[in-house]
C-alpha cells in the first residue's frame, strides 16, 4: 500500500480531503490518513512535502508557522477557497474513476 | 511586484524554513513513536526510516518551487531568439548601435580608469599625498632643501615624510653604456610608500649618510634584463656613471615612481644637511608623505601651515614671498592633475552615447511594439500576465544587450588599441589601458543598464491597457514616448558636436599660435654629457668645440646653433625678475615673477628665424672676450625699459657684480608650452672656456635635407667625438607638435563620438519617421484621394519631425551651455559659450535631420491612394 501518490493524483485528493476536516500539518496529514484508512494506506512522507508545497504554490492550501499543542513549531496548512473548488471537482473525477475501474476489474 | 518580492523571499529565506519544516516532522513522529512506548532512540530511527531520504524530500521541495521560474526563464529565451531572428535587420541595427555605444564606453573606462577610479598600486593608498611649494618655478609643488630639513623634523601632520631628487640621469654599465633614468631617494622612501624590494634590502638609514658608499636598488625590467631575474644579482656590482655601485635589490613588477615618472635606478639621497643649509643652496626636492588615520589632505595641509610660513619667511627670497603656497594634495590627483578633466570630460562624452545608443534602442523596439501588438493583445488574450508579458519584452532586450555588449567589447579592443598606437603619450599610463576583469566588469554593467534602458519603456508603453486591448491595426501613434527619445537623441547629440566643435575651435587657435620662431626644417640634437667625464672646463669646451665644428661642416646644414635648452617647452634657467639690476638706474620693483635665460651661440636666432628687434645679434668674435653680452627678448625689455633704448645699457645678471652690456633686443618665443603665457626672456652668449652653459645641450640645424637622412650624419659625427654619448635626434616640428598632442587626441576622440552620436539620432529619427509613415499610410492615402499635393503630404510628414529635431535642439543649446563652465579648462582661447561652436554643432544637426526626414517623406508623398486604401 506504498505508493499512493501518484495514482492519479490520489495523493493530493487526500491532502485536500484531509484539510476539509481543519487546518493541519504535514505529520499530521500522514496520521490522519493512516488511521482513517485503518491501516490501509500508508503516505510514502518524502513526497508530501513536494505535493505540499505545490498545492501551496497553486494557492490550493495556504501553509502558516504556528505552534501546535505539545509545543513544537510547524507549518500548518489551510484549504482555500480554489481549494475547496478542487476537492469537489477531484472527489467527483475519483469516484468515476474507481467506479470504471471497478468494473473493468469486475468484468470477466 | 509583491511577486517578486515573495519570489526573491523564498529564494533567500525560505530554503532553511523547507528543511525546519522536514525537521519539524521527524521530530513529531520521534514523539509518535516514543508515546507508542518505544525508547527515544529507537523512536528517532524508526522516524528517519519512515521518511526516507530528508536530503531527497528537500530537493524536491526545491524543485517545486524552482521549476516554474526555470521554464519560463527558456520559454522566454528561445522566444527571444526566434523573434530576433525573425527580424535581422532590426537586430543588426540594435546590437550595432549598442555595440559602439557599449564599446565605446568601454574603451574611454579602461582609459580613464587608471587615472580616475582604480587604486593606485601602493599599499593604502588613499593615505598617500605629495606635498610643498607651490611657486612660479614649476608647475608641481616642490621642495627646497633647507625647508624640507626643518619638516621633517618638526612635522605632526604624518605618519612618515620622504622625499626625492626628480629627474637624474646616470651612464649604466660600460661599453657603450646605457643613460637611464636613476632617481636619488631618501632612505625611508620605499617604505613610506609602503613598496618592499621583491629581492634584497631596502636602503638602511647608514646607505643615507652623505659619503656613504653607494648601493643600488634596480627596476624590475633591468633586473630581467640583464640579470633574467635572479635574486642571487643581489650583492653584485655594477657601473653607475663609470664607478662601482653595489646592488643591494631589486624593486617589484608593479613599481612605479609616486610622480609617474621613470626609474631604472634607485640610489640613496644622501641629503647633505650642509649643503642643503647653505646660503643660496640649490637642493631641490619633490616631497611625499602618509597621512594619520582620520587625517585628510587638507587637515593635513592647515597642521602644516605654521612649518610652512616658517620656513617662506627664512629662506625664501622676500620678492617671491607672496608668490609660493602651500599644496597638500592626495597622490592621485598630482598624478592626473593636468589630465584629470579631460577624463572626465571623455568618460562624461561616453556616456552621453551610450545614453543616445539607449535612446535609439528604444525606440526602434518601441517601434517595433506598435507593430508587435497583435501578437501581444492575443498572448494577453490567452493568458498570460501583464508580469509575464514584461518578462517577455525585458528577455528580448536583455538579449540584443548582451550580444551588443559582446560586440561592443571587440569593438573596444579595436578602439584601445588603434588609440595606443597612434597617440601613446596623450594621457599618463595610457600604454597600461587592458581589457582587464575589471573593464569587462564594466562593460557587463553597461550592458545590463542598457537592457534595462531599452527594455523597460517599451514593456511599460506597451502593456498600458489600451494597447493590450486593441485589436485595431491603425495605430494612433499618440504615444510620448518616442518623441521625448527622439528628442533626447538631438538633444544629447547637439551637446557632443558643441563639445567636439568647442575642442576643435581650440585645437585650430593653439596650433595657429605664433611661436615666434619658425619650427620648418630644423632639427635638434639633445644630449648631456657625463659629469664624471667632462668635470672641467677645458673638457667640456672641448667637446663643445668639436661638436661646432663637426656638426655645422655636415653637408647640407645651412644653419646651425647651439644652445642649453630650446623653446616651446619650458624646463629653462629661470631668476627672480627683481634680481636684475641696471647700472645707474633704481632697483626694479618686486614681485615681478620669474624670467627665464638661456645660452646661445651667435648662430641660434637665425637658425631659428627669431628676429633682432633692436640693436645686433651676437657675434662670433665676443666669445672669447671677457663680457658675455646680453639679448634681451621684447618682453623683458619693455619692462626693463619702458621710456629708454635698451641697447647699449649694461646690466647685472648675478651675485658676481660684474656688469654686461645688452647688445641687441630679440622678438618674444613662446618659452612655456603653447597655452601658457610666454615667460619674460634673455638671452646670453655662450661663452668659451665658461661653466654657465653646463652639461646639458640643444644643438640646432637648419637643413633642406630629409630628418632621417640628416640623424645619420649627426650620429655618425657624434659618434665620432663620443662614442658613449647617448643622443636624442628629432625635428623642432615634432617639438611643437608634442605640445598641443594632448588637445588633438582629446578633440579627435570627442568628435569620434560626436559622428557616432549624430549618427544614431540621423538613424533613430529616420527610423521613426519612416514607421510613422507607413503607420499613416491609410490616411495620408485619404487625404490625397481629397486633394491634398504631395508637397503637402510632405510637410505634413517632416513638420512632426521638424518639431522635435527643434524641442531637442533647444534643450540642447540649454545643456550645453550648463555643461560648458565644466570644460572650460580643457579650451584655449575659445569661450565655452562660443556661438560660432554652438551654430555649427546645429548647422550639422540640421542638416543631419533633413537628411534623415527627406526618404520618410518622399514616400509619404509618393503613396498612391488606390493601393493604400486596397490594404486592409
Amino acid at each position: 500500500m506504498k505508493n499512493t501518490d501518484r495514482l492519479f493524483g490520489s495523493l493530493e485528493l487526500l491532502v485536500l480531503k484531509t484539510l476539509a476536516a481543519g487546518p493541519n500539518h504535514g505529520f499530521g496529514i500522514t496520521v490522519h490518513v493512516e488511521t482513517v484508512s485503518k491501516g490501509l494506506l500508508h503516505m510514502e512522507e518524502g513526497s508530501l512535502y513536494p505535493a505540499l508545497h505545490r498545492l501551496e504554490r497553486e494557492r490550493l492550501i495556504s501553509g502558516e508557522w504556528r505552534q501546535t499543542d505539545n509545543g513544537r513549531r510547524a507549518r500548518l496548512y489551510t484549504l482555500t477557497a480554489g481549494g475547496r473548488k478542487r476537492l469537489t471537482e477531484n472527489e467527483a473525477s475519483w469516484s468515476s474513476v474507481a467506479l470504471g475501474i471497478e468494473r473493468v476489474l469486475r468484468f470477466v | 511586484m509583491k511577486h517578486a518580492i515573495e519570489w526573491l523571499r523564498r529564494l533567500f529565506h525560505l530554503d532553511s524554513a523547507w528543511q525546519e519544516e522536514i525537521e519539524s516532522h521527524l521530530a513529531m513522529r520521534t514523539d509518535w513513536h516514543q508515546q507508542q512506548g518505544i525508547a527515544p532512540d529507537a523512536a528517532r530511527t524508526r522516524a528517519a526510516r519512515d521518511f526516507g531520504s530528508p536530503l531527497r524530500a528537500l530537493e524536491a521541495v526545491r524543485a517545486v518551487h524552482w521549476a516554474p521560474w526555470l521554464d519560463a526563464l527558456a520559454q522566454d529565451a528561445r522566444h527571444g531568439l526566434r523573434v530576433i531572428r525573425r527580424s535581422p535587420a532590426f537586430s543588426v541595427a540594435a546590437v550595432a548601435t549598442l555595440a559602439v555605444g557599449i564599446g565605446a564606453s568601454t574603451a574611454v573606462f579602461s582609459v580613464v580608469d587608471l587615472l580616475l577610479f582604480r587604486s593606485l598600486p601602493y599599499p593604502r593608498a588613499d593615505r598617500l599625498v605629495s606635498l610643498g611649494f607651490s611657486g612660479p618655478i614649476d608647475t608641481s609643488e616642490f621642495n627646497v632643501g633647507n625647508a624640507y630639513l626643518d619638516w621633517r623634523v618638526h612635522q605632526h601632520a604624518f605618519t612618515a615624510m620622504t622625499s626625492m631628487y626628480p629627474g637624474g640621469q646616470c651612464d649604466l654599465g660600460e661599453a657603450p653604456p646605457l643613460r637611464v633614468p636613476c632617481i636619488q631617494v631618501e632612505a625611508n622612501f620605499l617604505a613610506t610608500l609602503g613598496i618592499v624590494p621583491a629581492a634584497g634590502r631596502d636602503f638602511h638609514q647608514e646607505d643615507d649618510r652623505p659619503g656613504a658608499p653607494k648601493v643600488a636598488l634596480l627596476s624590475y625590467p633591468v633586473w630581467q634584463s640583464r640579470f633574467g631575474g635572479d635574486p642571487g644579482a643581489v650583492g653584485k656590482t655594477i657601473s653607475l656613471d663609470d664607478a662601482p655601485v653595489r646592488i643591494i635589490g631589486f624593486l617589484p613588477r608593479t613599481f612605479e615612481m609616486p610622480q609617474l615618472g621613470e626609474a631604472d635606478v634607485l640610489l640613496a639621497e644622501q641629503l647633505d644637511e650642509g649643503v642643503a643649509r647653505a646660503p643660496r643652496s640649490t637642493v631641490f626636492l619633490r616631497t611625499f608623505a602618509r597621512l594619520k588615520d582620520g587625517a585628510t589632505a587638507e587637515t593635513a595641509r592647515q597642521q602644516m601651515l605654521p612649518l610652512f610660513t616658517d620656513s617662506v619667511r627664512r629662506y625664501v627670497p622676500p620678492q617671491l614671498q607672496r608668490e609660493v603656497g602651500l599644496v597638500v594634495r592626495s597622490l592621485r590627483d598630482r598624478q592626473i592633475h593636468d589630465v584629470k578633466l579631460a577624463s572626465w570630460l571623455l568618460f562624461g562624452a561616453v556616456l552621453a552615447l551610450v545614453a543616445l545608443a539607449c535612446a535609439n534602442v528604444a525606440n526602434l523596439m518601441l517601434a517595433r511594439a506598435a507593430a508587435r501588438k497583435k501578437e501581444l493583445a492575443m498572448r494577453a488574450a490567452l493568458g498570460a500576465g501583464r508580469g509575464r508579458l514584461a518578462r517577455q519584452m525585458f528577455t528580448e532586450s536583455l538579449m540584443l544587450s548582451l550580444a551588443g555588449g559582446a560586440a561592443g567589447c571587440v569593438f573596444a579592443w579595436a578602439l584601445l588599441r588603434t588609440v595606443v598606437a597612434t597617440a601613446p603619450e596623450a594621457l599618463p599610463r595610457l600604454p597600461q589601458a587592458r581589457m582587464d576583469g575589471r573593464v569587462l566588469l564594466f562593460a557587463v554593467a553597461v550592458s545590463l543598464a542598457a537592457a534595462i534602458a531599452t527594455g523597460l519603456l517599451p514593456a511599460w508603453e506597451r502593456l498600458s491597457a489600451a494597447a493590450l486591448a486593441g485589436w485595431h491595426s491603425a495605430g494612433s501613434g499618440r504615444s510620448w514616448a518616442r518623441p521625448v527619445l527622439v528628442a533626447a537623441q538631438v538633444a544629447i547629440s547637439l551637446v557632443l558636436l558643441t563639445g567636439a566643435s568647442l575642442l576643435v575651435r581650440s585645437l585650430w587657435k593653439l596650433e595657429s599660435e605664433s611661436l615666434g620662431f619658425q619650427p620648418r626644417r630644423v632639427v635638434t640634437a639633445t644630449f648631456t654629457l657625463n659629469r664624471q667625464r667632462y668635470s672641467s672646463v677645458e673638457k667640456q669646451d672641448a667637446f663643445y668645440s668639436e661638436v661646432e665644428q663637426k656638426l655645422a661642416g655636415i653637408p647640407g646644414v645651412s644653419r646651425f646653433a647651439l644652445s642649453d635648452t630650446i623653446p616651446p617647452s619650458g624646463g629653462l634657467r629661470g631668476r627672480p625678475f627683481s634680481n636684475i639690476r641696471i647700472a645707474g638706474h633704481p632697483p626694479l620693483p618686486e614681485q615681478g615673477g620669474m624670467v627665464a635665460f638661456r645660452y646661445v651661440t651667435p648662430g641660434y636666432f637665425r637658425a631659428l628665424g627669431i628676429p633682432i628687434l633692436a640693436g645686433r645679434d651676437f657675434d662670433e668674435k665676443e666669445r672669447s672676450g671677457t663680457e658675455t653680452p646680453v639679448i634681451l627678448g621684447q618682453s623683458l625689455a619693455r619692462r626693463m625699459f619702458p621710456t629708454e633704448n635698451p641697447v647699449g645699457q649694461r646690466i647685472g645678471l648675478g651675485d658676481d657684480g660684474q656688469w654686461t652690456p645688452v647688445v641687441g633686443v630679440a622678438g618674444d618665443v613662446k618659452n612655456s608650452g603653447l597655452t601658457d603665457a610666454s615667460q619674460p626672456e634673455y638671452y646670453q652668449l655662450r661663452m668659451h672656456r665658461s661653466w654657465a652653459p653646463g652639461l646639458s645641450a640643444v644643438a640646432l640645424l637648419e637643413t633642406p635635407l630629409d630628418a632621417g637622412t640628416l640623424e645619420r650624419w649627426v650620429r655618425r659625427q657624434m659618434a665620432t667625438i663620443d662614442p658613449a654619448l647617448p643622443v636624442t635626434i628629432e625635428t623642432m616640428q615634432t617639438r611643437v607638435d608634442r605640445l598641443s598632442e594632448r588637445a588633438r587626441f582629446l578633440a579627435a576622440l570627442i568628435a569620434l563620438f560626436a559622428a557616432f552620436g549624430l549618427l544614431l539620432a540621423a538613424i533613430g529619427l529616420y527610423g521613426v519617421l519612416s514607421f510613422l509613415v507607413a503607420q499613416r499610410t491609410r490616411e495620408i492615402g485619404v487625404r490625397i484621394a481629397l486633394g491634398a499635393t504631395p508637397g503637402q503630404i510632405a510637410r505634413m510628414a517632416v513638420h512632426q519631425a521638424g518639431v522635435w529635431t527643434l524641442t531637442g535642439m533647444a534643450a540642447g543649446c540649454v545643456a550645453s551651455a550648463a555643461l560648458g563652465r565644466i570644460a572650460r579648462g580643457a579650451l584655449f582661447q575659445v569661450s565655452p559659450f562660443d556661438p560660432l561652436s554652438l551654430a555649427a554643432a546645429a548647422l550639422v544637426l540640421a542638416m543631419a535631420a533633413a537628411i534623415a526626414a527627406w526618404r520618410p517623406a518622399r514616400r509619404a508623398a509618393q503613396v498612391d491612394p488606390a493601393v493604400s486604401l486596397r490594404e486592409e
